[in-house]
C-alpha cells in the first residue's frame, strides 16, 4: 500500500511507453479519482456545509452554497440544547470500555492458546472458531433476554455499560488475529525467557505484548470504530435517553430537532472518526487488507 | 423598598428550602422517598424542561420527604416491554390506554385501588376514562394523564393563501378533498397528509377516518373477537386516500411520515391539513416551536351515519409493580399533583397555569375531560386568564367536539390492528395499482391471528 | 477460509507441555504452569461462555418454548417454526432479503474490483486513493443512513433530485414508493460498504506474482487478458470469500431497512432479521421471542447450509 513507482503490474514497461494506453489509463484513473471525490467526500463536504447553513436553506436548496450566509448557530445548538457533548462522552466511553474488553479477551486468550498451549486448547479454539460460523442474529434474542434477566445474580443490565462491554469481549475474530501473530513471533525468545526464569506473567507482559505493538494497533483501531458503528445492540440494551451513544440517540431526536441542528449534530458524530482515520490511516487500511487476508 | 422585600422572600425561601433539605436529610431515613418520574418526551425545549423542574421543585416543597427524580420518557413500543422486564422504568410512567388493561391483567403494573380511593375526587373520574385503567380484577392500575379526541389540523397560512376561509375548515370529506386539491394547487405545498410509517400510526388514523364515516376494526371483545378490517367503510376511506394521492396529487411527495415527523412538517408550515390527537398543539409548541397564527383545529367530519364517531382515546399514568408502600404512596401523590389536581383543584389549577406561562408553555390546549363536562368548564373558568393558546382558532373544534360521539380504540390487540392497516395505507400511498380489496382481506387475516394469540 | 484457520500450529509443541514430567497430581499441574494458563485462559472463556456459547444453546431452547419474559416459559415443541413459516409475512421478508442481496451484489461486487485493479496501476499517490474510498467505511453507519435519507427527500428539493433536475431527470420517489425503496437502500448501503471490499482486493492485488504478468506479455497478452487471465484467477481465493462474506452479512440486514423506512412501505423492504426484530421487540405488550429466535435459527442453518454448498461447489475451482 505504499506510494510505489511499481512498475511490475499488469501493464508492462513497453505498454507504459505507448501514449495511447498511458493516456488511456490516466484519462481513466482521473475518472476515477473524480468519481471517489465526489462519491467519497462529496457527501461530507456536504454535511460540513449543511450543518452550518440555516435550515431553511437547506430544505430550499440543498445544493448550493451560503444563500443565506453561515449559521454557526447550529454547532452551538447541537451542542447545548441537543446534548451532543453528552451523548458524545458516552460514545468515548463506551467505545473504551468496548476496546479494553476486546483488547484483555484476545490478548490473554491468544496468549494461553499460542504461547502457553494447554491440552485442552484445541477444544477451546474449536469452540471458539464455531461462533465465526453463527451469524450474529442466533444471539440477540437469547443475549438481550440474558441482560435483562442476569442469570444466577438476578438482576438487570439493562442501562449498564457493562451490557455492552462484556459481550463485546466475545470476538473470535480478535482472539483468532491475536493468536496467530503470537504463533509467528520466534519461539526461542520464549524459551530464552523461560530459562531466565521469567514465568508466564512476564513472559506476557514485558516480552509478548511489546513484540506485539502492530497487531495491537490494528485490534485497537477496529474495536473503537466497532464500538463508534454499534447501533441495534446499543438500542436495546441502553434504553436511558442520558445514557446512550451517538448512533443511539440521533435517530431518536430526528423528528424533534430542527433540520439544521441535526445535520450539526451528525457532523459532530462524524468527525472524532474521521480524525482518527486520517491519523492512524496506514494502521486503518493495513487492517482492513489483514481483515481481507485471515477471512480469506 | 421593593426589592429589598424580593431579597428579603427569596432569602426566606432559599433558607426554607435549605431547611427542608436539613430535615430531609436528618430525618429518619424510612420517611424520606425517592422515586424517578416519566418527564417529557427527548428532545423537548429547555423551556419545557424548566417548566417540568419547577413543578417537581413545587412538588418537593410540598411533600417534604419526597425526592423526585425526573426522567425522559417516550413510550414506543420496542423500548417498553424491555424497559418493564429489566425494571428500568421510572416508578410513575406512562401508557396508552390500549395497553394499561392488558399489562395489569398480566400483573406488570402496581395495584393503586388502596391508594386511589383516597383520593377526595376519586368518584368523580368519568367512568369510562378511569375503566381503561381498571383491570380485569377491579384494580385501579393506573390513573388518567389526559383524553384526547382525534381532529383535523390545519394551517391558517395556507388556507388563506389558497383563497379557502381560515375560519370555515372542512367540515365533510369531500370538503376535505377539495380544500386540499385547492391548496396544493394554489400553493404547491401538499394539502392533506397521513402519517403513514410502520409504526402503526398509519393503522391508527385510518381507523380514526373509518370510525367517521361509520365503520368499526373489530366486533365482541378479548381473543373471541372478530377483526372487520375489511369493512365497506375501510375501502371506502382507502379509495379517498388513493383519489386524493393519485387523482389530485394533493398529499406531497413524503408517504412515510410518523407521529413526530409529520408534526415537525406541519409546525415549518409545509402541511396543509392532518389527522392527529386534539392535544398535538403542546407538542407543536414544546418540540417545534410552532408559529401560534397558522393553527387551526377542526373536529373530525363525520358522515351522515349513527354510527359515525370520533375515535378518543388518551393516556394514562401507571406505577412499576415492583415499587415498595412508601413509593407508592409518594407515586399516587405525584399522580394527583401532576396529572390530576391541576383538572379537579382551583388551587392547583392556578398554579400549574401561572407555571406553564411563566415557562412559555401552552395553557388551554383543548382536550377530553377526565372528569365530567361540567368540572371541566369549571377549570376552564379558572385558568382563563393564563390561557396563552390562539382559542379563538380552535372555536371550530371546541364548539363542535363535547356533542360529538366518542368512540375508543379497537379493544383486543388494539396495536397489531394498527400494524395490520399500517401496510395497506403505505401501499395506497405508494403504489398506484394496489389492490385495496385484497390487501385488506390480509390484514385482517393477521390481525385475526394476533387477536386470537392474544397478542 | 477454513483452510487459513485450521492451520498446523496446533501440532507444534507448546511452551507448557513437556514431554517426560508426570502430569497426574494437582502440584505437578500447577508447577507445570497449568494453573496460571487457567487464568490466562479465564477472561476468554468467561466472556464467551457467557456470552456467546450460553446464548447459542439457549437460543435452540427458546425456539422451543413460548417466553414473553411475563409468564413462565412453556415447551411447545415446533409450534414457533410452523407458526412463522404460515406468517404471512415471512415469504415476504425471505423475498426481500434475498432481493436486497442480489442488488447488493449486482451494485457491490463488480464495482470495488475494477477500481482496485485500476488503483493498482496508479503509480503516484495511490494513498489518496485508497484514503477516499475507504472514507465512507469510517462514518457511523447511522449518520449515513440519516444523511441519505436527506439525499432521499422525494420532492423536487430533495439533494438527489435537485442534482438530478439539472440533467433534465426526476424527480423520482427513492424512499417513498415500493419498486424504488429497496434499490435506494442497496445503494446507500453498497457507498458505505465498498470502500473495505476496494482495500482488501488492493491488498490481494499486491501478492499477485508478477512474474505471471512479465510471462503474459512475453507471449503478447494485452492488458485486458492479462487481467482477465493472470490477475482475476490470482484472486480468485479473496474473491470467492468477499462473495460469501457479502450474501451471509446481507442476510443479516438491519440497520438500513430499519432507519431508512421501518420495513415500509407497505414491507417492501421488510427483511428477515427486522422481522426478527419486529417478533421479538416490536409488541409493546411483550414479546414473541420463541418465534424471533425460530426464525434466526432458520435463517441461520439456511446460512450454513448456503455456505457448505458454496464451499464445496467452489472448491475444485479456488483450489485449481
Amino acid at each position: 500500500m505504499t506510494d510505489g513507482e511499481g512498475g511490475s503490474g499488469i501493464i508492462s514497461p513497453a505498454e507504459w511507453r505507448k501514449p495511447s494506453i498511458r493516456f488511456g489509463l490516466s484519462a481513466l484513473q482521473w475518472l476515477l479519482l473524480v468519481g471517489l471525490v465526489v462519491v467519497g467526500l462529496g457527501p461530507i463536504l456536504w454535511l460540513a456545509k449543511s450543518a452550518i447553513t440555516p435550515t431553511l436553506d437547506t430544505i430550499t436548496h440543498p445544493v448550493s452554497l451560503f444563500r443565506h450566509g453561515a449559521a454557526w448557530s447550529n454547532l452551538r445548538e447541537a451542542w447545548s440544547t441537543v446534548h451532543v457533548g453528552r451523548y458524545f462522552w458516552n460514545t468515548i466511553v463506551i467505545a473504551l470500555g468496548y476496546w479494553a474488553a476486546q483488547l484483555l479477551v484476545a490478548t490473554t486468550g491468544g496468549f494461553a492458546l499460542s504461547v502457553l498451549r494447554p491440552r485442552y486448547a484445541s477444544l477451546i479454539n474449536g469452540l471458539m472458531l464455531a461462533t465465526l460460523f453463527i451469524p450474529g442474529v442466533v444471539l440477540l434474542v437469547p443475549l438481550y433476554i440474558e441482560i435483562v434477566r442476569v442469570p444466577l445474580v438476578h438482576s438487570s443490565l439493562i442501562d449498564s455499560y457493562w451490557a455492552i462491554w462484556l459481550p463485546a469481549g466475545a470476538s473470535a475474530f480478535n482472539v483468532v488475529l491475536m493468536r496467530r501473530f503470537f504463533d509467528n513471533l520466534p519461539r526461542e525468545i520464549f524459551e530464552a525467557a523461560r530459562i531466565d526464569g521469567a514465568g508466564p506473567f512476564r513472559l506476557f507482559w514485558s516480552i509478548v505484548l511489546p513484540m506485539s505493538k502492530p497487531i495491537l494497533g490494528v485490534v485497537s483501531i477496529f474495536a473503537v470504530l466497532a464500538s463508534w458503528k454499534d447501533f441495534l445492540w446499543p438500542l436495546l440494551v441502553l434504553t436511558n435517553p442520558n445514557e446512550q451513544p451517538l448512533s443511539v440517540r440521533l435517530p431518536s431526536i430526528e423528528a424533534q430537532t430542527s433540520l439544521g441542528v441535526f445535520l450539526a449534530a451528525m457532523f459532530i458524530a462524524c468527525l472524532v472518526p474521521i480524525a482518527g482515520f486520517l491519523v492512524f490511516q496506514r494502521t486503518f487500511l493495513r487492517g482492513s487488507g489483514l481483515g481481507g487476508a485471515i477471512k480469506g | 423598598m421593593k426589592s429589598l422585600r424580593r431579597i428579603a422572600t427569596a432569602v426566606a425561601v432559599a433558607g426554607l428550602v435549605a431547611l427542608c433539605a436539613t430535615a430531609a436529610a436528618l430525618g429518619s431515613r424510612s420517611s424520606s422517598v425517592t422515586i424517578s418520574v416519566a418527564s417529557l418526551i427527548p428532545g423537548s425545549t429547555q423551556a419545557a424542561v424548566n417548566q417540568f423542574n419547577s413543578q417537581v421543585a413545587q412538588f418537593e416543597k410540598a411533600n417534604p420527604g419526597i425526592t423526585v427524580k425526573p426522567v425522559e420518557y417516550q413510550w414506543t413500543g420496542p423500548t417498553f416491554a424491555a424497559k418493564l422486564a429489566a425494571r428500568t422504568l421510572p416508578t410513575v410512567f406512562e401508557v396508552p390506554f390500549t395497553d394499561a388493561r392488558t399489562l395489569g391483567d398480566n400483573g406488570q403494573l402496581a395495584d393503586l385501588t388502596p391508594y386511589a380511593q383516597k383520593l377526595s375526587y376519586f368518584k368523580e373520574f368519568n367512568p369510562a376514562v378511569i375503566a381503561e385503567g381498571t383491570d380485569a380484577k377491579g384494580q385501579v392500575v393506573a390513573l388518567p394523564k389526559g383524553a384526547y379526541a382525534q381532529a383535523l389540523h390545519y394551517n391558517r397560512a395556507l388556507f388563506a393563501e389558497a383563497g379557502l376561509n381560515p375560519n370555515k375548515p372542512p367540515t365533510t370529506w369531500a370538503q376535505v378533498r377539495a380544500d386540499a386539491k385547492q391548496i396544493t394547487a394554489r400553493t404547491g405545498k401538499p394539502g392533506y397528509v397521513e402519517m403513514a410509517k410502520d409504526d402503526n400510526t398509519a393503522g391508527w388514523i385510518l381507523t380514526t377516518v373509518v370510525y367517521s364515516l361509520g365503520g368499526r376494526m373489530e366486533t365482541g371483545s378479548g381473543t373471541s373477537a372478530k377483526a372487520t378490517l375489511d369493512n365497506k367503510y375501510t375501502i371506502q376511506a382507502l379509495n379517498m386516500l388513493k383519489a386524493m394521492r393519485w387523482t389530485d396529487n394533493s398529499m406531497g411527495s413524503n408517504f412515510s411520515y410518523s407521529w413526530g415527523d409529520i408534526n415537525q412538517a406541519f409546525a415549518a408550515g409545509t402541511v396543509g391539513m392532518y389527522v392527529s390527537g386534539s392535544d398535538i398543539y403542546t407538542n407543536l409548541v414544546q418540540a417545534y416551536n410552532v408559529n401560534p397564527s397558522i393553527y387551526g383545529i377542526a373536529p373530525i367530519p363525520l358522515a351522515h351515519n349513527k354510527n359515525a364517531g370520533v375515535l378518543g382515546g388518551g393516556t394514562l399514568a401507571a406505577v412499576r409493580p415492583d415499587a415498595n408502600k412508601a413509593q407508592l404512596a409518594a407515586a399516587v401523590k405525584w399522580m394527583s399533583f401532576f396529572y390530576e389536581e391541576p383538572q379537579i383543584s382551583k388551587t392547583q389549577a392556578i398554579r400549574n397555569a401561572q407555571t406553564l406561562v411563566a415557562n412559555k408553555q401552552p395553557v388551554g390546549v383543548p382536550a377530553l375531560p377526565l372528569f365530567n363536562k361540567r368540572l371541566y368548564d369549571i377549570s376552564q373558568t379558572w385558568i382563563k386568564p393564563y390561557i396563552n393558546v390562539p382559542i379563538a382558532q380552535m372555536k371550530p373544534f371546541l364548539t363542535g367536539i363535547f356533542s360529538e360521539n366518542l368512540i375508543p380504540e379497537p379493544e383486543a390487540s388494539t396495536q397489531s390492528v394498527y400494524h395490520a392497516l399500517d401496510a395497506v395505507v403505505e401501499a395506497v400511498l405508494t403504489n398506484k395499482d394496489t389492490n385495496v380489496v385484497q390487501m385488506l382481506q390480509q390484514a385482517t387475516s393477521e390481525a385475526q391471528q394476533a387477536i386470537s394469540q392474544g397478542a | 477460509m477454513l483452510d487459513q484457520l485450521r492451520e498446523p500450529a496446533f501440532t507444534k509443541r507448546g511452551l507448557s507441555r513437556r514431554s517426560g514430567v508426570p502430569r497426574r497430581t494437582p502440584i505437578t499441574w500447577v508447577r507445570g504452569g497449568g494453573l496460571s494458563t487457567v487464568v490466562f485462559l479465564i477472561p476468554l472463556l468467561f466472556v464467551f461462555g457467557a456470552f456467546s456459547w450460553y446464548p447459542i444453546v439457549r437460543t435452540v431452547v427458546m425456539s422451543l418454548q413460548h417466553t414473553n419474559l411475563v409468564q413462565p416459559a412453556t415447551w411447545v415443541g415446533f409450534a414457533n417454526f410452523k407458526a412463522v413459516w404460515h406468517d404471512p409475512l415471512f415469504p415476504v421478508a425471505v423475498k426481500n432479503t434475498a432481493y436486497f442481496a442480489g442488488l447488493a451484489l449486482v451494485f457491490g461486487y463488480p464495482i470495488p474490483l475494477i477500481a482496485a485493479v485500476l488503483m493498482s496501476e496508479v503509480r503516484k499517490r495511490r494513498g489518496i486513493f485508497s484514503a477516499l474510498a475507504y472514507l465512507p467505511v469510517v462514518i457511523p453507519p447511522v449518520v449515513a443512513v440519516l444523511l441519505w435519507k436527506f439525499f432521499y427527500d422525494a420532492s423536487s428539493t430533495g439533494v438527489f433530485n435537485t442534482v438530478l433536475g439539472w440533467v433534465g431527470l426526476g424527480p423520482y420517489p427513492w424512499l417513498q414508493s415500493q419498486q424504488w425503496a429497496m434499490p435506494s437502500l442497496v445503494l446507500e448501503s453498497t457507498w458505505a460498504n465498498a470502500g473495505a471490499t476496494v482495500i482488501i482486493y488492493l491488498a490481494a492485488l499486491t501478492g499477485v506474482q508478477t512474474e505471471l504478468y512479465e510471462a503474459a506479455s512475453v507471449d503478447g497478452a494485452g492488458i485486458l487478458r492479462k487481467v482477465w487471465h493472470v490477475t482475476l484467477p490470482q484472486l480468485r481465493g479473496v474473491l470467492l470469500v468477499t462473495l460469501i462474506l457479502q450474501i451471509i452479512g446481507t442476510a443479516q440486514v438491519f440497520l438500513e431497512p430499519y432507519l431508512f423506512t421501518s420495513g415500509g412501505p407497505a414491507n417492501s423492504t421488510l427483511t428477515v432479521l427486522l422481522l426478527i426484530f419486529n417478533y421479538a421487540f416490536g409488541n409493546s405488550l411483550g414479546g414473541d421471542y420463541g418465534k424471533a429466535t425460530a426464525l434466526s435459527l432458520m435463517l441461520a442453518v439456511f446460512l450454513a447450509l448456503f455456505s457448505l454448498i458454496y464451499l464445496r461447489a467452489t472448491r475444485s475451482w479456488s483450489s485449481r
